[in-house]
């Protein structure tokens, strides 16, 4: 086991479990902060993963996986911004 | 060992400490404008410094070239992400008007 992958592991190991911990808890807005710690903990292992095993194609999921991780979180931002289990939004939508 | 290796360690090391520093914190924060402190050095600073190390590692070629834009693109978007998280908490604890346009 080289340094990348070692490094690989410790990231899997000590990293990925607060993430999934954050995303799976608490109100759906509060639940983006883990998801988005783990798209980029994902991009990182990855790129190591890449160099550890000598395999320059997993760099191409990374670079995939870079591009649609903030647009997938931006999205939804989107669909969760104003939306308020604890008040839900009383607003007459259906009215205009 | 040559000195390029010894620095693609240092960079991986640091690129790692604070990407687990930024996880360990997310369980730290309890508040959820707390948790945006921990999504921006992991995006901003970690994850770059891995990529980095990776660059120095790999050598002066177009498989470095590609890793530095995955670093900058990483980076662009974890910033991007986190006003958007921000501007989300914000709405959803009733500090932002949904229709605002800030």
């Amino acid at each position: 086991m080289n340094a990348w992958l070692l490094a690989t592991a410790v990231l899997l190991t000590l990293g990925m479990p607060p993430c999934v911990w954050a995303a799976g808890r608490g109100t759906a807005v509060e639940r983006l902060a883990g998801l988005n710690l783990a798209t980029a903990l994902v991009t990182a292992v990855l790129l190591l993963t890449a160099q550890g095993l000598g395999r320059s194609s997993f760099t191409d999921v990374a670079l995939v996986l870079a591009v649609l991780g903030p647009a997938g979180t931006l999205v939804f931002t989107r669909f969760l911004g104003g939306r308020s289990m604890e008040a839900p939004d009383t607003t007459a939508r259906g009215k205009a | 060992m040559t000195v390029r290796h010894v620095c693609a360690l240092v960079l991986l090391v640091a690129g790692t400490g604070v990407l687990l520093l930024s996880a360990l914190s997310l369980t730290a924060l309890a508040r959820p404008f707390a948790r945006l402190h921990a999504l921006t050095p992991a995006t901003t600073a970690g994850v770059p410094l891995v990529a980095l190390a990776l660059a120095v590692e790999t050598g002066p070629g177009r498989a470095a070239v590609k890793l530095l834009l995955i670093a900058v693109i990483v980076a662009f978007g974890g910033a991007v992400t986190a006003m958007a998280i921000g501007r989300a908490t914000a709405q959803h604890e009733g500090l932002l008007r949904e229709d605002s346009s800030q």
